[in-house]
């Protein structure tokens, strides 16, 4: 039986000997550009690189980097204020081809230098020019950036990234303050189909027929299951510096941003709670300009190729019927005050106190009877850990809840005809007393 | 109604298959449902999972997970994987009645609002596949509020191993419409067919009669999709809709225990409900596979049938393990009240369906339509995919991911 924990144990245990442990991640990694004056500015490459996958092969890929930094995939996640002048230098560096960028969702963008494509002004590695693109980011979201040169084998081959536009409100989305949030985190959904990418590493671009795609890898945020659960900047992976791991604590309201990076659909399925996604392409879901009164909640994501989605995810364990830090009797000491704001809730710990104190209706079945999994921390109960038989468990440290979020196409769920990878990552529900981030505990 | 020679050479090769992986125990069931007060004798306490002290709140499912066969709609029996509902089975016959029992789609399972659900899942092992010890889970797909100890992943908490049961518990706090499959080797098992309809019925339904929802009176057997509060989701029949597809060739590398192609998986069966067109309008069940030892497993039709002037919802859900499917329906027009198991309401709690005559769905997604036949002629209408090319059962260029929906006076 082939298993996701035994899959990761097996990297783990080669990324510990590496000096780097699987973890989360504290924010959103990205860049924010050099002030300049006006505005801010962001100098960019794009070059050619063999990126890891897990099934022991490597894929040549494009992508855009920033200037003197390995190039990446995705690209540079952009990191920019509402209402800041945006420039970016484009320089090719040694992609065989002329690239471009395009700025989906932003308004006014201007090109200048390079040599004139189809869609916009693009940069040669042969001729050694750089574009410069300019725009402002007017509304606050969401977006993708991709290149704008024969889009659909680039951007296959990696020239993609996301934009987020801050809002002029710390931790909220959108000038709406139903967007605000305690957390967040950005998934970039992307696919390959290696055989295209072996045509490029064999010089045979002239080869490539782009009508018949058969993608056999599916990334989330550049990785692959299960390297989407290592830390953001992992050693191992130098042009694959975003991780997906996501951490929360009961209660609190965590923004997840999904981009449609590639040129496939991806029903990105969220186990645990439905989502509220109030946001697409960077623009409120609402009848009056002004308020998201139009979000919609689902189970399922229906990443469309190309679109993006901003949504609130919570949770709370609520009415589950039972106690889901255990009871008082079975050892889970613990209180529920619901004192102010009388909501139903712990204050501190978001428990749902009609439920506290209850006993897990069913008797689990005994050990001998059970597989388990690599992140059950061998109890139901959230923040408790319990013994599991020899070489079982071992991968949540605080009796953490884990809850996986993939593509739902289940396919998609493999590395090029292995089971288990591909678009796939967890949500760990941490126990209130873990710190997630120690600068947002 | 069980070919009795073939099951039981069946549960003899079972037997062989299980001899190979010794540390593999048969246990007794252990069912678990509060007020069922069975007796295995007539005197020793034991468990059929029917509670004797009725509780209308608590709702019990017994389900086996193992192998057996479904008939495509060209005739050609597929191996599978999935569930078959052995509710009220005791204890010391539910694994003989789960053998070779998977059924396709899996059972469907109805549900009420305000239940509690105890639901056991045995897993009776796969006869053709004595080499497979896999464990499975039930994963009930969009339950809000998980706990991870009920969701079924098994790299999360515990799946059940081969000869053993394990019992789920949910507290239905929310109507709407969800799905239900196995999430062990989950892109296998569930190309393999452990998947299902699902759904949990709104408690507005049984408000008292003469209830005055904001101007719509509610009488007493009339069923809404969700709590509206405005009679908005109102239907008088419901059909489940479960599009999915199957890929003969991963079927038969599974059973002749080849390499599994999964970067090649292509769904050349495309299906409603577990049948391709004109199967799925046979009401009823269909008849039992041959190679199935005579058990008869495929018992969700989608034969749709309304008078004119009814409201007839459709819970579509999406199982494919491959792609998107858009369905339509031609010369009826949909309208689309709720998705996700949630009603589509805006911020200021209105209703705010839409009406169109294309849905477009991923795996893991659902949408409820509802089709009103008010002034609707008559006849026959078709409810078919538009990705033409899956109207098809295989080879035959005709059939596939199509139902009929008629109409009478
Ligand atoms: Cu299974
Ligand atoms: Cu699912």
């Amino acid at each position: 039986m082939y298993s996701l924990s035994k899959v990761f144990k097996r990297a783990s245990l080669i990324v510990l000997f590496l000096g780097c442990t699987p973890g989360a991640n504290a924010a959103i990694q990205g860049v924010t550009g050099t002030p300049d004056g006006t505005g801010v500015t962001f100098n960019l490459t794009t070059s050619t690189s063999n990126i890891p996958t897990p099934d022991g092969n490597s894929v040549r890929m494009w992508g855009y980097g920033v200037a003197g930094s390995p190039m990446q995939y995705p690209g540079p996640t952009l990191i920019i204020d509402q209402g800041t002048q945006v420039t970016v230098n484009l320089t090719n560096t040694n992609i065989p081809m002329k690239v471009s960028m395009l700025f989906p969702g932003q308004e006014g963008v201007s090109a200048t230098g390079g040599t004139a494509g189809q869609f916009t002004q693009e940069s040669s590695s042969v001729l050694g020019d750089t574009v410069t693109y300019t725009f402002t980011a007017a509304n606050p979201g969401t977006y993708t950036y991709y290149s704008g040169t024969q889009p659909g084998l680039q951007i296959e081959m990696g020239l993609m990234g996301a934009i987020i536009v801050r809002s002029g409100t710390a931790d909220q989305a959108y000038n709406d303050p139903s967007t605000q949030y305690d957390r967040e985190y950005l998934f970039v959904l992307s696919e390959v189909d290696p055989k295209v990418h072996q045509d490029v590493e064999f010089g045979l671009l002239p080869m490539i027929n782009n009508t018949v795609s058969h993608s056999t890898f599916w990334f989330m945020n550049g990785r692959l299951g299960p390297d989407t659960f290592f830390p953001d900047n992992s050693s191992f992976l130098p042009n694959q510096p975003y991780g997906s791991l996501a951490q929360m604590h009961p209660g609190e309201r965590v923004l997840i941003r999904v981009v449609g990076g590639g040129r496939e659909g991806h029903p990105l399925h969220l186990h645990g709670n439905n989502i509220n996604v109030f946001a697409r392409d960077g623009r409120l879901m609402s009848s009056n300009g002004v308020s998201a009164d139009l979000a919609v909640s689902d189970y399922t994501i229906q990443a469309l190729p190309g679109a993006t989605y901003d949504g609130i995810w919570e949770w709370t364990g609520e009415q589950l019927g039972w106690d889901i830090y255990g009871t008082n009797a079975g050892g889970q000491t613990h209180d529920c005050n619901d004192v102010a704001p009388v909501d139903g809730f712990d204050d501190v710990t978001s428990e749902y106190c009609a439920d506290h104190d209850v006993e897990i209706p069913v008797v689990l079945p005994e050990k001998q009877e059970t597989a388990f999994g690599g992140f059950y921390s061998g109890s139901p109960f959230l923040g408790a850990l319990s013994d599991l038989p020899p070489g079982e468990g071992g991968l949540n440290l605080n009796g953490g809840l884990f809850f996986m979020w993939h593509s739902h196409n289940e396919r998609e769920l493999t590395n090029d005809d292995i089971y288990p990878g591909g678009m796939m990552t967890m949500m760990i529900i941490e126990p209130h007393s873990a710190v997630i981030d120690p600068g947002n505990p | 109604m069980k070919n009795f020679k073939m099951h039981k050479l069946y549960i003899a090769m079972l037997a062989t298959g299980i001899g190979m992986f010794s540390t593999n125990t048969i246990a007794v069931p252990f069912i678990q449902c509060p007020g069922d007060n069975f007796l295995s004798d007539g005197v020793t306490p034991g468990s059929n999972g029917v509670p004797e002290v009725v509780d209308p709140n608590v709702k019990c499912l017994h389900l086996s997970a193992g192998d057996g066969f479904a008939t495509m709609a060209d005739g050609r029996e597929l191996y599978i994987f999935s569930f078959g509902d052995i509710t009220g089975s005791d204890e010391a016959n539910a694994i003989d009645d789960g053998i070779m029992f998977a059924n396709l789609p899996a059972p469907t399972i109805v549900l009420e609002q305000g239940q509690e659900v105890y639901l056991s899942l045995t897993n009776v092992g796969m006869v053709l596949r004595p080499d497979l010890s896999d464990a499975h889970t039930v994963h009930f797909h969009g339950f809000p509020n998980a706990s991870a100890i009920f969701d079924g992943l098994p790299d999360t908490a515990i799946s059940i191993n081969l000869g053993s049961t394990m019992t789920y518990y949910y507290n239905l706090a929310q109507p709407g419409t969800f799905m239900y499959h196995c999430h062990v080797e989950a892109s296998e098992h569930m190309q393999m067919g452990m998947l299902g309809n699902l759904y949990v019925k709104a408690a507005q339904n049984k408000l008292p009669d003469g209830t005055n929802l904001n101007g719509f009176i509610h009488n007493a057997g009339n069923e809404y999709v969700y709590n509206d509060g405005d009679g908005s989701t109102f239907y008088d029949v419901e059909y489940p809709i479960q599009l999915t597809g199957m890929d003969p060739d991963f079927h038969d590398a599974n059973e002749t225990v080849q390499p599994l192609p999964f970067a090649n998986m292509k769904d050349k069966y495309p299906l409603i409900n577990g049948r391709g067109y004109p199967d799925t309008v046979i009401a009823g069940p269909l008849p039992a596979p041959v190679k199935n030892g005579g058990l008869v497993t495929q018992t969700q039709d989608s034969n749709i049938t309304a008078v004119q002037g009814q409201k007839i919802l459709l819970r579509v859900s999406s199982l494919s393990v491959t792609r998107f499917y858009s369905l339509k329906s031609l010369g009826l027009d949909m309208q689309v009240v709720g998705m996700g198991a949630k009603p589509l309401r805006t911020a200021a709690d209105t209703a705010n369906p839409y009406t169109t005559n294309t849905i477009t769905l991923g795996g893991g997604e659902a949408i409820d339509v509802i089709i009103d036949t008010t002034g609707v002629a008559p006849g026959k209408y078709f409810l078919y995919t538009s990705n033409l090319n899956n109207l098809s059962n295989n080879t035959e260029d005709f059939g596939g991911m199509m139902t009929e929906i008629e109409i009478t006076l």
